[in-house]
């Protein structure tokens, strides 16, 4: 069954080295100078609208990798050991996405007609449920919990590093079941309060899925690109084996068909049912040149990655797989262009697409990389002494 | 392996193999069991003449309640839908609850088919066969109850699309005919499944059976399998293809049961997060159905050591998993009631939970959310009667979701004008009763009559997580038993260790033979490299199928609705992409899944009842604990004498040669 070499894996294939400084500082001034750009070349009010496109892009990989660290203990999953440590970075990255949401407060007057002057036509309970104070405090909430959930995981995996405690596994293990509760209270609320609230009339069941189908589908397409650079970099060496990439692969496949099936239940349901108080939502999006994302967002979010990533072979490359990903991560940040913007300062008459939103999803990215670089040059790239490490480099698809 | 001791005897349950330390993985199969004792242990339910009492009661139980069913869909074909309580505005009664109940019930067994195969949990594999038959008959209980429901039941037929003298075409805008190509779809893709997953395991009752006419029966339904390693590995790869088109299908069915009432304008009806919810829901119903029937037959038939404590540990783990969701599903219908700030949105709710039918919202939310609470509880997961209770709990909690959904929404229309009551009628009870009968009765049938555990797989378990400890070699050289054979059809090996028999296919291949084969009861994995397979093409056979179906599905659609029989309906337009999806899908899914099992059968050149192979005796055991290689005469380097040696020193057991015709 086992077809993986025993060689030991060198100890600076496991480490980002001393380079990686260099790195965080330049993620750092790329995000700050991208944003900085994007705000000084349109208004505040649009500006701060891709800037929730940007920071709902951010936000999303690192609640996608959240749910992957969590799923992994609560199946005692082994094929994924080797790429979770990664996925346990980009969860522990939440901390500094909740200081860049503070830019959200501060516009969202511009952006969310319940704080403004729109507020009046909603029930006592709906004002206070979206009141800025209530809002403030949920996400507060939110963040909070995430924070705690992913330093959780995180500490004690790279506890384990040193110690080898077998304990502490079990410990992960034992806490994932509530923490999966937590999450998914948590993203619910936050994506309603965040992006569906841009339109406080509207309300779709469904939404809070939808959002989480995106965090994962995006989260498996960075942890590619993440381990492509770095084994192009010579490192992880052969703890991040080709299985591992079909493994990686399949799963990506499984969730864009995922994301395809909740965002056509979504639609199906709206449309034919045809409520105007629905349906104004997609009549929206469909006119004024939105219908057209609408047209992009089928084919290149769903059916190109599908056909492409159908045939074993393709799961098994990496350069076809990082290609995909980076491709699947284009038209992540196209889809919540597609969510957010029509509703806002004159989206609605004609649709938009440009510099600042590739401005601001870059550098809010840039942000989350510099805190990923940061955390991870401290740790091993793998979690080195977990016990079910040998599982994952014996791993291989039949 | 394990530390866990395998004394299966010690307590009800068996032993506990529920704790796993991080990095180990405990036995999936207890006691001390090789692969000759699973063949015997499954095939001997089906081969033993004497049945447990308890199957028998319960064998004529169902059988009399099956009889009910059938009494009342003749009497209501008699009389007509009248003898229901449906009436305006409850027009969907009992009929419908009790089929999306039971299409939720069939859920089970593809997921635990398809989607565990897919995720590689292998605990899966001595329960799956059993699900997938569980699937079949609540399918056929479910498909049953629309169908008699239509009021003019002998033109039933008028559903499916085919040219007419009346020169109209059925709906294909309308969920209900969605429903029909969904729900077919299912049945003949599950059955599919269900089947070739069984062809090992039929040619294992074929090659023990006694009797003529079961050797006759097992032997036409194994379609002459031999456990040719060529076979398995197109094999595999058919089964891993089909998992993967069945994982989307399972979706699909309930999203589209889930249609037929969230497409509509009613209240409590038309939320969007219902395609989701229901699948879950099912998954749920399903797996507690499962659990049910499992602990009973375990029992009865002595399968402590493969439906071990982990087996239903995990099973009440994903009922928990399930449950809670089904639970956030119900939270977040709530909480958006609420936040819509729509009075009929709020007021359906509110009148869910104290209207008239307040008792069967707080029967569903008990059963449903709180019920499976109990899981959490290790020592509750592991007290079969209290596991028991909760799937019972959860079954009916799950048949009066539908019920609150069907009923309390119908009855208050948006106006006063428009309410009304609903019960139901004898004739409704009966039914529902009767509809269990028929589902028990096909069941118990089942269990004692087909191989009800997959053999082959869980043999394949236990080789690759080493619960079988290979035999010691005990001779340098094979026995060799070549005496009278003149004009040899091939020579043949005979090993009793799957690795052993790995090691020599690599020799022979080294020694240049190209006409021979492997043969064994369950595909040794790593086999196929050593022996030089070559991926198989099959994938290519089932995308043209997926494409052929998508096309031709939606061709069909077009033609019909929107050239041929241009009909408004519900002001849809008469080329309405979004609503040909569903059957577009389903005949993608159907067509390329008989592109999966036929292009198998086809490679294989299966059905095939005759081969040299099968005139040895020893060879009866291929289906069972043996291995073997066989050199056919055809083959450019075989020689007699030559083959026969050079087979002798593979370290196998046995040599023979192969009568020629």
């Amino acid at each position: 069954m086992t077809t993986a070499t025993t060689d030991p894996i060198p100890a600076e294939a496991l480490k980002l080295g001393s380079g990686a400084q260099k790195y965080m500082l330049g993620f750092l001034v790329l995000g700050a100078g991208a944003l900085g750009v994007a705000a000084l070349l349109v208004p505040f009010e649009h500006f701060i609208r891709s800037y929730v496109t940007g920071f709902a892009f951010a936000l999303s990989l690192s609640l996608g990798a959240l749910f992957f660290v969590i799923l992994q203990h609560l199946t005692r999953s082994g094929w994924s050991v080797t790429v979770r440590r990664l996925a346990e970075v980009m969860a522990g990255a939440v901390l500094p996405l909740a200081l860049l949401y503070i830019p959200v407060i501060l516009g969202m007057q511009a952006l969310y007609p319940w704080a403004g002057e729109g507020s009046g036509d909603f029930s006592a309970g709906k004002q206070a449920w979206l009141s800025p104070t209530f809002v403030i405090v949920r996400a507060g909430i939110c963040f909070g919990t995430w924070i705690l959930l992913s330093r959780f995981y995180l500490r004690n995996s790279t506890r384990q590093d040193e110690s080898g405690d077998v304990d502490l596994s079990r410990r992960m293990q034992k806490f994932s079941p509530v923490a999966m509760i937590l999450y998914a209270i948590t993203v619910t609320l936050f994506s309603f309060d965040l992006l569906m609230s841009l339109d406080p009339h509207w309300f779709s069941t469904i939404y809070g899925v939808y959002y989480f189908s995106g965090a994962l589908l995006s989260f498996f397409a960075f942890v590619i690109l993440m381990v492509f650079f770095l084994k192009r970099s010579g490192r992880l060496a052969h703890a991040v084996t080709v299985e591992h990439y079909h493994d990686l692969g399949k799963q990506l496949f499984g969730y864009i068909v995922f994301w395809a099936y909740i965002a056509f239940s979504q639609y199906m349901l709206i449309w034919y049912a045809n409520i105007p108080e629905e349906t104004q939502w997609y009549l929206l999006r469909q006119q004024g040149g939105w219908e057209d994302f609408g047209m992009l967002l089928l084919i290149g979010h769903f059916l190109l990655p599908f056909l492409i990533l159908l045939p074993r072979g393709m799961k098994r490359k990496p350069g076809v797989l990082a290609a995909i990903s980076f491709w699947v991560l284009l038209m992540h940040m196209i889809d919540l262009h597609w969510l957010i913007a029509p509703v806002g300062h004159g989206g609605a008459s004609h649709a938009y697409f440009g510099l600042t939103e590739i401005l601001c999803v870059a550098g809010l990215t840039a942000l989350f990389l510099a805190a990923i670089v940061f955390k991870l040059s401290g740790v091993s790239l793998i979690p080195s002494k977990d016990p079910r490490l040998p599982e994952s480099l014996a791993f291989t698809n039949h | 392996m394990s530390t866990i001791a395998m004394d299966s005897s010690s307590s009800d349950r068996g032993a506990d193999n529920t704790i796993e330390a991080p990095g180990e993985r405990a036995p999936l199969v207890l006691g001390k069991h090789d692969y000759g004792t699973v063949t015997d242990t499954i095939c001997g339910i089906a081969e033993k003449a004497e049945v447990p009492k308890a199957w028998k009661i319960a064998f004529v139980a169902s059988g009399m309640a099956m009889a009910v069913l059938f009494a009342m869909i003749g009497y209501l074909f008699l009389e007509g839908v009248g003898v229901w309580g449906v009436n305006k505005p409850a027009g969907w009664g009992f009929a419908i609850v009790n089929f999306v109940f039971w299409v939720g019930i069939g859920h089970a067994g593809t997921l635990i088919s398809a989607i565990l195969f897919l995720f590689r949990q292998k605990w899966r594999t001595s329960i799956n066969r059993f699900a997938e038959a569980m699937t079949i008959f609540a399918v056929m209980c479910a498909g049953i109850l629309p169908a008699i429901h239509v009021g003019s039941v002998w033109v039933i037929y008028w559903v499916f699309p085919y040219p007419n003298q009346m020169a109209m075409w059925p709906n294909f805008r309308s969920p209900l005919l969605w429903d029909v190509f969904a729900v077919s779809t299912y049945a003949t893709v599950s059955m599919l499944f269900w089947y070739m997953g069984m062809i090992p395991d039929l040619a294992s009752l074929r090659d023990r059976a006694k009797g003529r006419i079961q050797r006759i029966a097992y032997g036409l339904a194994s379609l002459g399998w031999r456990g040719s390693q060529r076979h398995w590995h197109r094999y595999e790869v058919a089964y891993m293809l089909l998992a993967a088109l069945a994982a989307p299908l399972v979706l699909s069915v309930h999203s589209v049961v889930s249609f037929d009432f969230a497409v509509s304008q009613l209240p409590g009806w038309h939320t969007t997060i219902f395609p989701p919810y229901f699948v879950v829901g099912a998954v749920f119903s399903g797996f507690a159905m499962v659990l049910m029937l499992l602990l009973p037959v375990r029992n009865w038939f002595g399968m402590k050591d493969f439906i071990t404590a982990k087996h239903l540990d995990n099973i009440a783990k994903v009922i928990l998993v399930t449950g809670s969701i089904v639970g956030y599903a119900y939270s977040i219908e709530l909480f958006i009631a609420w936040y819509s700030g729509n009075h009929y949105e709020v007021f359906a709710f509110v009148n869910r939970a104290l209207g008239p039918y307040a008792f069967a919202y707080w029967i569903m939310v008990s059963c449903n959310v709180l019920a499976p609470q109990l899981l959490w509880s290790k020592k509750i997961r592991s007290n079969l009667k209290a596991l028991f209770m909760i799937a019972v709990l959860v079954n009916v909690g799950m048949w009066f979701e539908r019920y609150v959904i069907v009923i309390t929404s119908l009855s208050r229309d948006f106006l006063p004008s428009s309410w009304g009551t609903y019960s139901p009628t004898w004739v409704d009870i009966l039914t529902l009763v009767g509809s269990f009968g028929l589902f028990l009765h096909l069941f118990l049938l089942f269990v004692r009559y087909m191989p009800m555990m997959a053999m082959a797989e869980v043999k394949a378990v236990m080789h690759d997580t080493g619960l079988v400890q290979p035999k010691p070699a005990n001779a340098e050289k094979a026995e060799i038993a070549t005496a009278g054979v003149e004009n040899p059809a091939g020579a043949l090996l005979e090993f009793t260790d799957p690795d052993a028999m790995r090691e020599a296919a690599g020799k022979v291949r080294d020694a240049g033979y190209e006409n021979w084969d492997a043969y064994s009861p369950f595909p040794v994995h790593g086999l196929d490299r050593k022996m030089g397979i070559k991926r198989t093409k099959l994938p290519f056979v089932v995308f043209v199928g997926g494409a052929t179906g998508l096309l031709a599905g939606t061709l069909l659609q077009y033609a019909t609705n929107a050239v041929d029989y241009p009909f408004v309906t519900s002001g849809k337009p008469l080329s309405s992409i979004p609503a040909w999806i569903p059957v577009s899908f389903e005949l993608t899914v159907l067509l390329a899944a008989f592109g999966a099992f036929l292009g198998m059968l086809a490679m294989n050149g299966l059905p095939r009842f005759w081969h040299p192979t099968f005139t040895s005796k020893r060879f009866a055991r291929v289906t069972n604990d043996r291995f073997f290689i066989g050199i056919n005469a055809d083959d450019p380097k075989f020689d007699k004498k030559q083959t026969v040696t050079f087979l002798a020193g593979l370290g196998g057991t046995h040599v023979e040669l192969l009568e020629g015709e």
